[in-house]
């Protein structure tokens, strides 16, 4: 009944208004609910940055505030890349930093003087708010049903896809990337649809925004000129595309170049070009067409033809000769890695060894997208039966996505977008089938019958006559709506619960602070990492040099304030290596290349007593294949195997292995915990040597709780001019003759 | 605020509230600058001194006992204890009482200074009654001394016992003859490896020197000992504590009249002044060793004791919350317990904030004339340990709310620093009044001492808040209805 009376009240003279009035609610709700799913971390543990990625976001962040846009866009960071320094304000995507700076500033302005790392916290969740909206938008414009919008806004704010870059914590360049990606997206819809520049112009303004956000921007630059050239090739071309497209590309293309980063690459490289081509393409469609009007249509065949291949020549060529001079920046190794899976492992190790550019694993849609997975085909199917223009772009959307989803990990995020579109077509479509109850209600009653279910029947039987008297077509029983919306609202809770736990469970840790249980079943918290950072922070030299492996550099940069060697912008792969040879290599070879750096600390994680399995150790062999890649005759990933092909960290752990820095650095000492000849590494399962091994250049300066830090200090030159063996083998009273001697054997014996 | 006026200008050493350390070598500059040719009139003379240093704490407190006598002809009131300018601006917490009426409150004191390149500067205390010829009275003298004790040896290792070296004159410092004195060295326990033995002559009893009675040394009694004379000793004694310093400490209190709530929030930047290790940190051990729980140099905890109906505490450090401590609630005092994120050996440091809320009815009270208020909030809280901690620089700045007027303080703390200014936060147009006031060389003795402020609160500035809100949205929503119903279309309208 009270459905009933919405629907009159619905319809009234004010119903208009009234939908609308819903309608804001609804996606202020869904913005609500969006925000606070992604509030878990916060609420278990802190307002604090996650990841590794973030704390640079962060300390960028900090560095803006404190000492305004210039010397931000200038900066340049000797704090990071000892000794070479990194000019970050001109090799990073500053839009996330410039928004938070932006939103600092404005609180402050309305008296509100907000934390600005509060702000950094909660601005992913804030702009999926804002993706949910986008997402309502971009998908109105796709189809008539306002349910679609809806649904896709809801779908958007909580699907796991999306959270997984989006929680509070994550300050993350796609906090604020997908939102404009979409945004972007509903602005370029709009543009084809109505031919306006007004609208081609925003959607550059977001483009550039965009483009200041994220390197993913080049999904846009590619995204957008297929469409109008798929558009082209389908016999739609039209002044609309013609305006939308190169008002687009003209002011994008300037904005995109205001960002130091990306500067002169819109004009020079390869992942531009085809955003160039398509623009040089339609302005030639767009003369063709001219000149159709003004020519017969026999001439204007031949002149086709002649200007068509001319052109595609001409272009072409340039094209191949500009990139073989150089002009034209070839394709980067990150973009073959799009195309050949095995590319990166054999050619960069550096990109391989990040776990987000793996390829996706099958469950990981299942799990990100739930199901959406299914109904994602049908929305596209739904696309194909009309196809229009708009339409079209899903169609292209989707396909690419699908396919980089399925290359590269972290890509699973510009497909989440999509599959929220068109599941929510699908969806709708279903809804509105089914939940449509009026017009057959009617009919009914003018039939006078008590039995819906029968007289519906009868109303879709193939009954040619009847068929004509009363051309109702649908579903009309009851019992079948009732079926299928009931399943569809158990789906929808179903999809909710899955979000949910997702969210909950996967990706809600600020993997800086490690949760665990209590016997009693209170959360004990294994602080672990910050514990460790904050000693450095307080307790050495304000501009000590850590040497640590690369994952860790920015959380050492954000946390603990001191110079790095190596930071998470693998910018330069022999820097990298030089600190992977130093890890895997004896100490002997290791001290002189620390000394020439400038080490004080050197940081291992080690998760052998906790059982933290992502320590150094198992991730050794990326240094030792990074290493190799520059130094292919000192470091021989074969060496750190055993005969047998195994990696091992036990009595059989090969020589190379156990006289390398990582290992000594993660075993010194750990033997004294345990009785002796029992020490066990719980990581890997195996039972460690009985003597541990011995650290001659460098002494262990901290080590955290529960040992999963530990920070060396490398040792000063020795005041005599000795070897650092030697001194140590004097220090415990051998001859200095046999010390020698001896040394050499002993450690051949017991290493 | 009456009985410290010379100390207000004390301060331009400690307008920089955000560097961290505090010059110790920088006088304390005072109005009263003496000539380098002063001498104190010696209208007094010390009948009977009587000085115990208590070295139980990580500092060391002293308290002099003094029976002063007027030799002069006319009532005198003016007397004078000396101190090295290196000393001076380390001793902390100077209050003299009389002896025997303890009740009657604590006497003005101020410091005065010859020009600089003298080595003497001077406590002058003033006696609120002045002293009649001939009469004696005895007055009671406590300070103490910050970063006065040395590590010796500077480095041990990590389990090993601390030693502490204190160096003081065994003849009190006085301006003035004193006829009879002796100094008592009380230690935290017996084990006292090295200390100077004075030459059993220079005693009036004519008995070795010091006197040794478990773990309380007597150096003296001595005669008629000259004004300024000086017999330097030191004493070395285990104290396998922590040296807990807090070269800063921020305390804000904030009073909110609409939440009925006032938040406390401390800022330390702590340090361990004691032995540092000889090795590096050894985990291995500590681990071992914490079982047993052994005496250590290193700081584990800081039992934070709040007053009862403390709520929502917090422990942060530059990095985000310490997830190591425990709060206890309890009817007498809730219990914070606070961990630092590692052991804080001798040389290291750890700076954090701790924060808390309260029940701002049991602090507030509003007086019965109207619009006035009364705050009674302690003056310093802060940890309370068997071993003490000292405070280089207090600042305690008390944010009432916005609008408030006529902002007057009492506290028995000496203050070396008071302004009152606006501090902008959270949705204020003008400002919250906020009194700041400052003060060095404080120790945990001082934790229970009271800070009264009263100030005027019109009804009217606590609607300021609202009015200016509502003002701003009606102000939004009428531009936004403004643009809105602008039509700044090019070309011909649809409607037309």
């Amino acid at each position: 009944m009270a459905g009933t009376e919405g629907d009159q009240f619905l319809k009234q003279a004010t119903g208009r208004n009234t939908r609308g009035m819903l309608r804001v609610i609804i996606l202020c709700l869904i913005a609500g609910a969006a925000v606070s799913s992604r509030l878990f971390s916060v609420i278990r543990f802190e307002s604090i940055i996650h990841e590794f990625d973030p704390w640079f976001n962060f300390r960028a962040t900090k560095y803006l505030v404190q000492n305004g846009f210039y010397s931000f866009w200038d900066w340049f960071d000797d704090r990071t890349w000892h000794p070479l320094g990194r000019v970050t304000g001109g090799t990073l995507y500053p839009g996330l930093m410039v928004t938070s700076g932006v939103i600092y500033h404005l609180l402050r302005f309305l008296a509100l003087p907000v934390d600005i790392r509060n702000i950094c916290v909660l601005l992913a969740p804030g702009f999926s708010g804002l993706t949910a909206l986008a997402t309502y938008l971009l998908t109105s414009e796709m189809v008539t049903s306002p349910s679609a919008g809806l649904l896709a806004a809801a779908f958007m704010g909580i699907t796991p896809g999306y959270i997984s870059r989006s929680v509070a914590g994550s300050y993350d360049n796609e906090a604020i990337a997908i939102f404009l990606l979409v945004f972007t997206f509903f602005l370029w819809i709009k543009a084809v649809k109505n031919g306006s520049v007004f609208w081609g112009a925003l959607t550059a303004l977001f483009y550039g925004y965009m483009v200041s956000a994220w390197g993913g921007y080049v999904f846009i630059t590619n995204l957008l000129p297929l469409h109008a050239f798929v558009l082209i090739c389908m016999g739609r071309y039209s002044p609309r595309l013609y305006v939308s497209y190169t008002s687009w590309y003209a002011l994008g293309t300037l904005a995109s170049m205001q960002i130091p980063f990306v500067g002169f690459l819109p004009i020079r490289s390869s992942e531009h070009m085809s955003a160039l081509g398509v623009f040089g393409l339609l302005q030639v469609v767009g003369f063709v067409e001219f000149v159709r009007t003004q020519l017969p249509s026999k001439q204007f065949q031949t002149l086709l033809r002649a200007l068509v291949l001319i052109i595609f020549l001409v272009s072409f060529g340039g094209l191949v000769i500009l990139t073989l001079s150089g002009v034209i920046a070839p394709w980067t190794g990150r973009f073959y890695s799009l195309w050949d899976t095995g590319y990166a492992k054999i050619h960069i190790p550096i990109i391989a060894s990040v776990s987000e550019h793996q390829p996706t694993a099958w469950p990981a849609f299942f799990f990100d997208l739930s199901m959406m997975i299914w109904l994602f085909p049908a929305g596209v199917y739904l696309c194909f039966r009309s196809l229009t223009d708009e339409q079209v772009f899903i169609v292209i959307y989707s396909v690419l996505a699908s396919y980089f989803a399925g290359v590269m990990v972290r890509l699973m995020l510009t497909l989440t977008p999509i599959v929220c579109v068109a599941s929510a077509i699908a969806f709708s479509q279903i809804l509105d089938t089914y939940l449509d109850a009026e017009m057959p209600k009617l009919e009914m009653k003018e039939n006078g019958t008590s039995e819906p279910a029968k007289v519906a029947a009868t109303a879709i039987l193939p009954d040619g006559l009847r068929s004509t008297r009363s051309p109702l077509i649908g579903v009309y029983s009851y019992a079948s709506k009732l079926t299928v919306v009931g399943a569809s609202a158990v789906y929808l809770m179903l999809f909710v619960l899955h979000c949910t736990w997702v969210t909950s469970n996967a990706y809600s840790s600020p993997s800086v602070v490690l949760a665990s249980r209590l016997p009693d079943g209170s959360q004990h918290i294994i602080d672990d990492y910050r514990e460790a950072y904050y000693w450095l922070r307080q307790n050495t030299p304000d501009n000590a040099k850590i040497m640590s492996w690369w994952d860790y550099g920015y959380q050492i940069g954000g946390m603990a304030d001191r110079p790095t060697l190596v930071d998470n912008n693998t910018w330069n792969n022999t820097h990298i290596a030089t600190v992977g040879k130093a890890m895997s290599s004896r100490e002997e070879v290791s001290y002189p290349i620390m000394r020439q750096h400038e080490v004080d600390y050197v940081l291992v994680v080690f998760g052998g007593l906790l059982g933290y399995s992502g320590d150094d150790i198992n991730k050794f062999l990326w240094m030792v294949r990074i290493a190799e890649g520059i130094w292919p005759d000192e470091v021989k990933e074969r060496d750190f195997f055993t005969a047998r092909g195994e990696y091992r960290v036990d009595d059989e752990a090969t020589l190379t292995m156990k006289n390398s820095l990582m290992y000594k650095m993660s075993y010194y000492n750990y033997n004294a915990l345990f009785p002796a000849g029992q020490a066990q590494d719980r990581v890997r399962g195996a039972r460690l040597p009985a003597e541990g091994p011995q650290l001659s250049t460098i002494e262990e300066a901290f080590t955290s709780e529960n040992w999963i830090i530990r920070i060396y200090k490398v040792k000063d030159l020795d005041n005599f001019g000795r070897d650092h063996q030697s001194a140590g083998a004097f220090d415990k009273g051998h001859k200095k003759k046999r010390a020698s001697k001896r040394k050499g054997a002993r450690v051949l014996r017991v290493e | 605020m009456r009985s410290f006026p010379l100390f207000s200008s004390c301060l331009t050493a400690l307008s920089t509230l955000v560097s961290a350390e505090l010059n110790l070598s920088q006088p304390l500059l005072s109005k009263q600058v003496l000539p380098a040719t002063f001498k104190p009139p010696q209208v007094f003379k010390n009948a009977n001194l009587v000085r115990t240093t208590n070295l139980d704490k990580s500092y060391p407190r002293e308290t002099i006992n003094v029976i002063i006598e007027n030799v002069d002809s006319k009532p005198q009131s003016e007397y004078y204890l000396p101190f090295e300018s290196g000393l001076i601006s380390r001793v902390g917490g100077f209050e003299v009482k009389d002896k025997k009426a303890p009740e009657k409150g604590i006497f003005k004191v101020e410091v005065v200074e010859y020009d600089t390149e003298s080595p003497t500067e001077f406590y002058l205390i003033h006696l609120p009654t002045p002293l009649k010829p001939k009469e004696q009275q005895t007055i009671s003298i406590s300070y103490s001394v910050l970063s006065a004790l040395s590590p010796v040896p500077a480095q041990i290792e990590q389990s090993s016992k601390q030693y502490l070296q204190y160096t003081f004159s065994a003849y009190t410092p006085s301006a003035y003859v004193t006829e009879k004195q002796k100094t008592k060295i009380k230690f935290p326990n017996s084990d006292v490896p090295d200390y100077t033995s004075l030459p059993a002559d220079l005693n009036a009893d004519k008995k070795p020197d010091p006197q040794k009675q478990g773990s309380t040394f007597t150096y003296g009694p001595y005669n008629n000992i000259p004004a300024g004379a000086e017999e330097l000793v030191s004493v070395r004694y285990e104290f396998t504590k922590p040296v807990t310093h807090a070269s800063l400490l921020e305390r804000d209190i904030e009073v909110s009249h609409w939440g009925g709530n006032l938040a406390t929030e401390e800022r330390y930047w702590l340090s361990n002044l004691g032995a540092s290790l000889k090795n590096h940190f050894s985990r291995v051990e500590w681990q071992k060793t914490s079982y047993m729980n052994p005496p250590t140099s290193a700081l584990k905890a800081l039992p934070l004791p709040l007053h009862p109906g403390a709520l929502n505490p917090y422990f942060t450090d530059d990095i985000g919350n310490v997830s190591t401590s425990r709060f206890r609630p309890g009817v007498r005092e809730a219990h914070l317990e606070l961990r630092p994120r590692y052991p804080v050996f001798g040389g290291w440091k750890y700076s954090f904030r701790v924060g808390w809320d309260a029940d701002l009815s049991s602090y507030l009270r509003r007086l019965s004339t109207g619009e006035s208020y009364v705050l009674k909030v302690p003056f310093l809280e802060g940890p309370r340990m068997p071993e003490g901690i000292s405070y280089a620089r207090v600042h305690v700045r008390v944010v009432l709310p916005e609008g408030a007027m006529n902002v007057k303080f009492s506290t028995t703390v000496p203050v070396v620093d008071t302004a009152i200014t606006l501090h902008k936060t959270f949705m204020d147009t003008l400002g919250r009044t906020t009194l700041s006031l400052s003060a060095i060389n404080l120790v945990d003795d001082f934790r229970e001492r009271e800070l009264v402020v009263t100030y005027d609160y019109p009804w009217t500035a606590g609607f300021r808040k609202p009015v200016v809100i509502t003002l701003g949205m009606f102000a939004v929503f009428a531009v936004v209805w403004v643009v809105g119903s602008l039509d700044m279309s090019i070309g011909k309208k649809k409607t037309a």
